[in-house]
Formats: structure tokens, C-alpha cells, sequence
């Protein structure tokens, strides 16, 4: 008897929300186009039945965890159906759901974020004319979303991974008609831009799985780790590609391709380029795709990595391999948290820099796990969907305020208002009055007396991330920045650097919004959001201020003693619960130990304090001196600009064309790799000999025959078309002897008569 | 002087016979073509009577009667037929007339 | 059977005049050819024993059929029409070499297996004796017979009705 038998109903409940919105979401939900609204009955149905689905599904991600608890933390697989089987390659793919402690805390975050932000859509939607289809998508989000982290194989999650991608596809394009003055979809381009950059990453990742499957012959989480731990002990090579390597090599590669792959999913350089752009999808989006869930997936299959990447640091640290890509991926993931950091200085979008904080924020969870605080990772991931779901949610808030204070003033033009400032860094001088963007932070202000609990929240979130104490991103920040200092400290100085950056734009971003006088009239007249939205930015900045008991480091430290003890059943933290599903090895004599994970306190005051100095002074340094006198407006400069030396060098940084520089460089190159790959992987297989001669050959050859030969010449030919010629020939030859003459007649009957009586009277007498 | 058998009867008949099939053959009045049909059933007529006389058997002669009276019917219309023909034709040469022509 | 030498002088008699009856230009005289014919296979008929055939072919033939005969050709005035070698060369050579071949394979056959044995007896084959057999043993075909008489006689009135019309 399998205690989580019930874990299907985590996918089945998603399910039925989808059917239920796709089949029958237009027959509530009826868009009347002249009142701009939708019949409200009919939304509700819509929108609760989708939150219900999200809710159920959280409940059963509940449960999981307590039968995780009363079953000792024990691992535990739930077979659904058999999916590929290839006898002859002793290759089994079953389409099983994996339970452990890593997979429910990532279930946990996904539904139960998931159902706040579908909660909150309910609001945020309300009269959109594709309400029902949101909400389909949203669900059939958090089906492949839960598929992801469910997945007890490879490619069981790269199914979840690629639908996630699809539904990440279909909501940044949701308002896919919307146009803006030149008359481009930026929306839908927006879409495709995501899609594409994400191939990249997906075609790593299928690379990486071919690789494993090859050297190890599964793709199952726990024979992979098993067989691979097995073969590095036992020094096993390999020939690839006329190569011969170690185990420890394929590893290196492997884990340097699920790298690339996070970086496209999770936006590290170089791939990073889609997300801020992914922002043109309505707010819930931002927030439960784009902020909360899908794009940790990255980080999320590093983690359950974790074994393979054990093996190449020991390799690395041995000297055998030279691509350590551990290392790798910390240096990666704090690049690019101070880039994005640097970056969201200078956007005005109220969304676009909590984009690029997002970015910085993945960068410092990938720092984390590439240097092997897979526990610090995923608790800053835990945290961080908290707390900057919470912040979009509240953006959207504002956003959907301002939007009603533009509304009562009158200057009802939709299509002006909606669409999105792309290029608002290229003209911002020009940026005018007549193209109102109810994002643009610069015609915001003093909205704290306007919408005072969306502050509250907004407020909660922003020191949350900029890890003020006691709110969750301290803890986890901390956390990290903790294990930077001892192992790398390289990686430490970068994200250092970049946890200064997200105090200061998170102070700007308070004072632009919140504070000063309005400068806008509709920022004037916004208006507070109904409750149905706020409710769930309450909950979520609740979570935002306790979550960093999740993992507090005095807990920990008094579990390490704890676990010496009882090795087994030990829960009092996030670093306890994850020790059951993560590893650490070591090189000794005998070959690899794991090591338990627990390690002694990892706050260590000094980083601790000297994080947290910077953080406020940054923070303050931003709302009272730099943008403390002058709030920007849209026909002012923004004042960081003019401070010296540092303003002019971050803006000169910021506005590189690192767009073209990806499409040009990048993209190109992977075409290059990609091209190469293909062709090698042909002639390694004989694939287009076998395809081109032997099976398509021989199938068009066959198929030409029948339809040529057979059909055409035999049936046709011979026997319908032939019976034709051959009695029109017959007759034409008959024909000849009706002369209609009485003597021929008279002759061919008097020849009968002769031949007939030579037989008769000369033969058979 | 050979004595007259059955065979001479039959020789006799057979070259009516022939004459009657050369003339239906070779004229092209298709009247005279008509009295040649009528010879060549008079030339089996003879070899019945012939038989009827050689076996000493009454039926042979009362088949000749049966052709005579056929070929008075067939006489009756065929003659018919040749006015009619040379009624829409002005013509009983049997060459010029081919309606039957396939 | 007759002597040999009244079969013969007979037999040229017939042949001769069957011969005159084909090769005659003029049709009322290939029509006197074939009543003569007719009247000598009567002479033969009455050699043979059957003095009620002989009599019939002279009536009904001689007389019935060839007075027919000669009413339509003066009634058409087709005398002169058509002469002999109609049709083509190779209708006439065919036809000639086959009324060559009938006979060689007609004489094969008399000759070859000599006469079969007959019955010498004289029969009675009278008026009376001819009636009686035709009326005992032919009597349904005798009636068919009549039939057969009297649609020919409504084919020609039906010819001439429509033709009437026309």
C-alpha cells in the first residue's frame, strides 16, 4: 500500500479545471462588447472553479507532505502508466510521479502561490473578454507546472518543462492583437521572443538527456544517480564521438547543458533576454509564472541534479575534468544577479524592473546551487516566491488603479493605455501626455494615500527583497551570501554588489510610487483595489514576514546537533526536511561519502550584519538622497544620472544593446552548434542513410509501384481501360465484314456450308 | 449400259445444287438470285425423292411436300420484299443495296 | 430407276437448262429456264416412284411460284437488269473455286464408299397412300404449315399496306 497513492490528484484537479474552462468557459463567460464587460455570474463560475481546481490541488500537496512526515521523509514513487518501453534497449519510461521532500516543497510553492494568484486574477480580469481562457491557461500552467515537479524522470519532466514553456508562451501573449504605433504585435512578439530564446535552453536539456541515456541507459532520477555513482567509482570510459572519457566528463557536459537549459528557463546570461520583455502578460502572469514557479524550474532541476553535480565537483576538485561546472553555475548565476541588478536602475516600468529584479534574484538562487547550497537555493526560492509574487500582485494592484483614476478622467482610449512602452528608454524625453502608460513609475506618486493597503503590502515585499531583517529574503539572502563568503569568494564580492543594487531600486521604486506628490492626474484619482485582490497580497505578505522561519539558522544549528542523534525523522527546518532528497559526496580513500548536509550555523553575524548595512544604507541612500528631493517626472531626467561618475557608467551599462548583442552573437552561434550537432549525430547513427535510402526509399519505391504499376497500368490499364480497347479494336475489326452487302453474307454461308460438309462427308466419315 | 443408281441421282442433285449456289453468288439481279435459291431447293428436293425411292420409304417424299409449300410462302414474301425494295429504290441490283452495313 | 439412257439424256436436259437459267441476260428467259428444269426434276419425280411430288412441283412450281415469279419481273420491267461477274474479282474467283470444291467433295463421298444397301421394293406412293401418311403421322406440321401460309400471306398484304401509305 503506497501512502501517497493519492498524488494523481495533484495533476487530475489542474486537469479538470482546464476541460472545464476550455469546453465550457465561453458558455459563461459571454463578452459584451458594448458594455466592455462580462456577464459577472458567469465569471465567477469561471475564475472559482479554476481557484477551487488550484486550491484542491494545493490540499493534495498538503497531504503529500504530511504522509512525507508520518512516513518518515522516505521517498516515494507513485507509477502512473508505463510511457515508452524499447525491450530491446532495456529503456523504460514510465510515467510515474516521484514524492520526496524536494518535490513537495517545490508542489507546495507551485499550488499554493498558485491558488493566491488565481484568486487574486479573479479581480485582476475582471471584464477582460478572454476571462475563461485565462484561467484555462492558468490551469494548464500548473498542470505541466506540477508535472515538472512530480516527475520521477528526466523526461517526464522535460514534458513538464516544455508545456510550462507553452504556457508561458500562450499568457505572455495573451492580448495578442494589441498593437502599438508602428503596428507591431508586441505582445505576440513578446511571446515568440520567450519561445524561442527557451529552445536554446530545451535543446540543451535533450542533448543532456541523450547523453545520459547513452552512458548510463536510463532516464529514471534514481537509477540515473545510482549508476552514476557506481560507474564513477568503478572508473568506467566511454567512446563519444571518438572520444574516449570518464564518467566525470559526460557528467561535466551534462551538467554544463541542464545549465544552459536553467539559463534559458530560469533567464541567466546569456538567455536572460526574454524575461523582462515576458512582462507584456497580464500582472498574475508576471507573478505565478514569470516570478514565482516556472521560471525556478531552472533551478529546481539543478537541485535534483544535485548527485550529478556532486560527482563533477569532486572530479573538478580532483583536477581530472577541467569544465568544473559547479563553478560554472555559481559564476553564471551571480553575473547575472548584479547585470539584472544594474539593469532595473534605469527602467521606468513598474514591471520591468521587478523583471530584472526577478532575474537578479534567479541569479542568486543559481549561485546558491552551483555552489552546492542546494538548501539555501531553494529556500531563497521559496522566499522569493513569496515575497515578489506579492510585489507583482501589488504592481498590479497600482497598475489597475492608476488605470481606474485614468478611466474617471475620462480619456477612456484602451488601445493607447494598454499597450506597452517598449521603447520607453529611447524616447523618454519625448514621452508625453498623450501616450499614457498606467506602468510607468514617472506618472505615479503619492499613491500611498491613495491605495494605503497596497502599500502596506508593496512596502512588506520590497524590504523582504531587499533582505531587510527579520522579513524572508534576509534570512535567505543571508543564507546564501553565508555560503559565498566560505566557499567562493569571488561569487560572494559579485552578489554583495548585486544585493546592494536591489535595496536601491526597490527604495527608488517605493519613493517613485508611493511617495511625493502625484504627477499624473490619474495617479490623483487611482483608486484602491476591490478585495478580492488585496485579500490574497495580505496573505502573501504575511508569508513574506514569517517565511524566514522556514530555515532559521538557530534552528539549524541546534538540528545539526539533532542529527548526530537521530539521523533518521529529524524535521525542523527547510535544511532538514530537503537533507532527505539532496546529497553532498566527498572524495576520500575508499571513493565517494556522502556527506550529510547539515552543516554547523550558517549565519555567521559578520556577513550577516554587513549585508544587511549595505541593504538599508542603499535602501535609504535611494529613497531620501538620490531621488529624495526630485522625483523623476517624464520630462525630467531621472536624478541617478546626475550623480557623479557612477550615474552616467550605470546608465552607459544598462542601455547596451544587449538585445542585439544576443541576436547576433548568441543566437547564431547556438544555430552554428546546433547545425554541427545535427549532422554529427546523423552520420554517428547512419540516421540519414537509413532514413533517406532504406526506409523512405523503399517506402516512396513501394508506394509508386502500387500506384504506377499496379494501380495504374494493372488495374486501370489492363483490366478496365483494356476490356475498353480491346472490344472497341474487335469491333473495328468486325465492322469491316458488315458490308451490308447480300453476297458477302451469301459467300460466308456458302463457305461455312463447303467447310462443314469437307468434315463431315471427308473427316468423320 | 451401267445401271442408274441412287449415286447418279445424287451426283445430278449436287450439281443443280452447285449451279443454283454460283448463280446466287454470282448475279446481281435479285430476282434472278431469288430463282436460283429457288433451283437449289428443287436440287434437294430431287435428292429426296431419290432416297425416299432408294430406301422405299414415303417420308422423304412427304418432306419434299413440306419444302414446296415453305418455299411457296418464302416466294410469296420475298417477291413482296423485292417490289417494295425497288418501290423506294428504283433499283433490284443487290449491290446498291447495303442499308445493312455495320 | 430408269434406263441409263433416259437418266441421262434427262440429266443434260436439267443442267443445261439450270446452266441457261444463271447465265441468261434477260430474266423472263432465266425464268423459262427453271420452269423447264422444274418440268424435267417433275419427269425424274414420276421415274422415281412419286407421281403425287410430280405432280405437285408441276403445279405448284411450274405453275404457282414461276407464274410469280414471271408477273414481277414484267411488272417491274426488270428483264435486262444486272448481268453476270457482279461484285468484285475475288468474290467471283471465291465463289467458283468453292462450287469446285462442293463438287469434288460431294463426288468423294458418292464415290468412295459406293451405295449403300437400299430396299428394291416398290412402295405405294399414290395420292391415297401420300395422303393417308401425311395425315396420320404429319398431321400437327401439316397445320403448322398452314399457319406458316397464312402469315406470309398477311406479311405481303401488311408490305403492300405500308407502302400504300407512304
Amino acid at each position: 500500500m503506497n501512502v501517497y497513492g493519492f498524488a494523481p490528484l495533484l495533476l487530475i484537479f489542474p486537469a479538470i479545471g482546464v476541460l472545464f474552462n476550455a469546453l465550457l468557459g465561453h458558455r459563461f463567460v459571454r463578452p459584451d462588447p458594448e458594455a466592455a464587460h462580462n456577464d459577472a455570474a458567469g465569471e465567477k463560475w469561471s475564475g472559482w472553479v479554476a481557484s477551487v481546481m488550484a486550491l484542491a490541488s494545493f490540499t493534495v500537496a498538503v497531504g503529500l507532505f504530511f504522509a512525507l512526515i508520518g512516513n518518515d521523509f522516505h521517498m516515494g514513487t507513485v507509477p502512473l502508466f508505463d510511457w515508452i518501453r524499447i525491450p530491446s534497449a532495456d529503456f523504460n519510461v514510465p510515467w510515474a510521479m516521484q514524492v520526496d521532500t524536494l518535490s513537495v516543497t517545490m508542489m507546495l510553492v507551485v499550488a499554493g502561490v498558485g491558488s493566491v494568484i488565481h484568486i487574486y486574477a479573479i479581480g485582476y480580469m475582471h471584464g477582460d473578454k478572454g476571462f475563461a481562457r485565462f484561467f484555462a491557461y492558468m490551469n494548464l500552467f500548473l498542470f505541466f507546472m506540477l508535472i515538472l515537479v512530480s516527475a520521477n524522470n528526466y523526461l517526464m519532466l522535460f514534458v513538464g518543462w516544455e508545456g510550462v514553456g507553452l504556457c508561458s508562451y500562450l499568457l505572455i501573449g495573451f492580448w495578442f492583437d494589441e498593437v502599438d504605433e508602428e503596428g507591431k504585435a508586441v505582445n505576440a512578439n513578446a511571446a515568440r521572443k520567450a519561445f524561442v530564446v527557451n529552445r536554446i535552453g530545451d535543446f540543451a536539456v535533450i542533448v543532456a538527456m541523450i547523453l545520459l541515456f547513452w552512458t548510463l541507459g536510463s532516464l529514471e532520477f534514481e537509477s540515473v544517480f545510482s549508476s552514476a555513482v557506481e560507474l564513477f567509482e568503478e572508473g568506467q570510459r566511454f567512446t563519444i564521438l571518438g572520444q574516449s572519457v570518464t564518467i566525470g566528463g559526460v557528467l561535466a557536459v551534462v551538467t554544463t547543458l541542464f545549465l544552459i537549459g536553467a539559463a534559458g528557463k530560469s533567464a541567466q546570461i546569456p538567455l536572460y533576454v526574454w524575461l523582462p520583455d515576458a512582462m507584456a502578460g497580464p500582472t498574475p502572469v508576471s507573478a505565478l509564472i514569470h516570478a514565482a514557479t516556472m521560471v525556478t524550474s531552472g533551478i529546481y532541476l539543478i537541485a535534483r541534479s544535485n548527485v550529478l553535480y556532486e560527482i563533477v565537483r569532486v572530479v573538478a576538485e580532483e583536477g581530472s575534468v577541467w569544465l568544473a561546472s559547479p563553478t560554472l553555475v555559481a559564476y553564471v548565476g551571480a553575473a547575472t544577479a548584479l547585470l539584472a541588478g544594474i539593469i532595473a536602475f534605469t527602467r521606468f516600468d513598474i514591471k520591468k524592473v521587478l523583471a530584472y529584479s526577478t532575474v537578479s534574484q534567479l541569479g542568486f538562487m543559481i549561485a546558491a546551487v552551483g555552489m552546492g547550497a542546494y538548501v539555501a537555493g531553494m529556500f531563497h526560492l521559496v522566499t522569493h516566491a513569496f515575497f515578489k509574487a506579492l510585489l507583482f500582485l501589488s504592481a498590479g494592484s497600482v497598475i489597475h488603479g492608476v488605470e481606474h483614476g485614468h478611466h474617471h478622467l475620462g480619456h477612456d482610449d484602451r488601445e493607447e493605455e494598454a499597450h506597452e512602452e517598449a521603447h520607453e528608454e529611447a524616447h523618454e524625453e519625448a514621452h508625453g501626455e498623450e501616450a499614457f502608460d498606467p506602468q510607468d513609475m514617472r506618472v505615479m506618486g503619492g499613491l500611498r494615500r491613495r491605495m494605503p493597503t497596497t502599500y502596506w503590502v508593496y512596502l512588506i515585499g520590497a524590504l523582504a527583497l531587499s533582505g531587510i531583517f527579520p522579513l524572508a529574503g534576509f534570512w535567505s539572502k543571508d543564507e546564501i551570501l553565508a555560503h559565498a563568503n566560505q566557499h567562493n569568494v569571488g561569487v560572494y564580492i559579485l552578489l554583495t554588489l548585486a544585493a546592494i543594487c536591489t535595496a536601491f531600486y526597490m527604495g527608488r521604486q517605493i519613493k517613485l510610487v508611493f511617495f511625493g506628490e502625484p504627477r499624473h492626474e490619474a495617479a490623483e484619482h487611482a483608486v484602491e483595489s476591490p478585495p478580492i485582490m488585496t485579500t490574497p497580497l495580505i496573505i502573501l505578505a504575511a508569508l513574506a514576514v514569517v517565511g524566514g522561519a522556514l530555515n532559521l539558522p538557530f534552528l539549524t544549528a541546534g538540528m545539526a546537533e539533532a542529527a548526530h542523534n537521530h539521523p533518521e525523522g529529524i524535521f525542523l527546518a527547510l535544511e532538514g526536511w530537503l537533507e532527505h532528497s539532496l546529497a553532498a559526496f566527498e572524495l576520500s580513500e575508499e571513493g565517494i561519502v556522502n556527506l550529510p548536509l547539515i552543516e554547523p550555523p550558517a549565519l555567521k553575524p559578520l556577513v550577516a550584519g554587513l549585508s544587511l548595512l549595505f541593504a538599508v544604507g542603499s535602501f535609504v541612500l535611494a529613497f531620501y538622497v538620490v531621488y529624495g528631493r526630485r522625483p523623476e517626472t517624464a520630462e525630467e531626467r531621472d536624478p541617478m544620472r546626475d550623480v557623479p561618475v557612477i550615474g552616467p557608467a550605470i546608465w552607459a551599462f544598462a542601455v547596451l544593446p544587449l538585445n542585439t548583442l544576443f541576436m547576433d552573437y548568441v543566437v547564431p552561434a547556438f544555430n552554428r552548434a546546433a547545425d554541427w550537432l545535427a549532422h554529427a549525430v546523423d552520420w554517428t547513427f547512419w540516421h540519414d542513410f537509413v532514413h533517406d535510402n532504406v526506409i523512405r526509399d523503399v517506402f516512396v519505391g513501394f508506394a509508386n509501384f502500387t500506384s504506377d504499376v499496379l494501380d495504374k497500368k494493372g488495374l486501370d490499364g489492363a483490366l478496365v481501360e483494356g476490356t475498353a480497347y480491346l472490344t472497341r479494336y474487335l469491333a473495328e475489326g468486325i465492322r469491316l465484314t458488315q458490308t451490308g452487302y447480300v453476297r458477302n453474307y451469301a459467300l460466308g454461308l456458302f463457305l461455312g456450308v463447303v467447310a462443314l460438309l469437307a468434315y463431315f462427308l471427308l473427316m468423320a466419315g | 449400259m451401267p445401271e442408274v443408281t441412287i449415286n447418279w441421282y445424287l451426283a445430278l442433285s449436287a450439281v443443280l445444287f452447285t449451279i443454283g449456289a454460283l448463280g446466287v453468288l454470282g448475279r446481281r439481279n435479285a430476282l434472278i438470285i431469288f430463282m436460283s435459291i429457288e433451283l437449289m431447293l428443287n436440287a434437294a428436293n430431287l435428292a429426296f425423292v431419290a432416297l425416299a425411292r432408294h430406301l422405299g420409304d414415303l417420308n422423304g417424299q412427304i418432306f419434299v411436300f413440306f419444302v414446296m409449300t415453305v418455299a411457296a410462302a418464302e416466294v410469296a414474301v420475298g417477291l413482296a420484299l423485292i417490289v417494295a425494295i425497288f418501290r423506294t429504290k428504283a433499283s433490284i441490283n443487290i449491290d446498291e443495296i447495303n442499308i445493312l452495313k455495320g | 430407276m430408269g434406263s441409263f439412257l433416259v437418266f441421262a439424256i434427262l440429266a443434260v436436259l436439267a443442267i443445261g437448262s439450270a446452266v441457261g437459267m444463271v447465265l441468261s441476260r434477260n430474266a423472263i428467259h432465266s425464268a423459262l429456264f427453271l420452269i423447264g428444269t422444274m418440268a424435267i426434276l417433275a419427269v425424274f419425280y414420276v421415274l422415281l416412284n412419286a407421281p403425287f411430288v410430280a405432280m405437285v412441283q408441276v403445279a405448284v412450281y411450274a405453275g404457282a411460284i414461276m407464274v410469280l415469279f414471271l408477273f414481277v419481273i414484267m411488272l417491274l420491267g426488270a428483264e435486262r437488269l444486272g448481268g453476270i461477274g457482279a461484285g468484285s474479282r475475288w468474290q467471283i474467283g471465291l465463289a467458283m473455286a468453292l462450287g469446285v470444291a462442293l463438287l469434288v467433295i460431294l463426288g468423294i463421298a458418292l464415290f468412295r464408299g459406293g451405295a449403300t444397301a437400299g430396299n428394291p421394293e416398290v412402295i405405294d406412293a399414290g395420292p391415297a397412300a401420300f395422303g393417308l401418311r401425311l395425315f396420320e403421322a404429319y398431321v400437327l406440321p401439316f397445320e403448322v404449315t398452314s399457319i406458316l401460309l397464312l402469315v406470309a400471306m398477311i406479311g405481303v398484304i401488311v408490305l403492300r399496306t405500308r407502302e400504300g401509305k407512304k
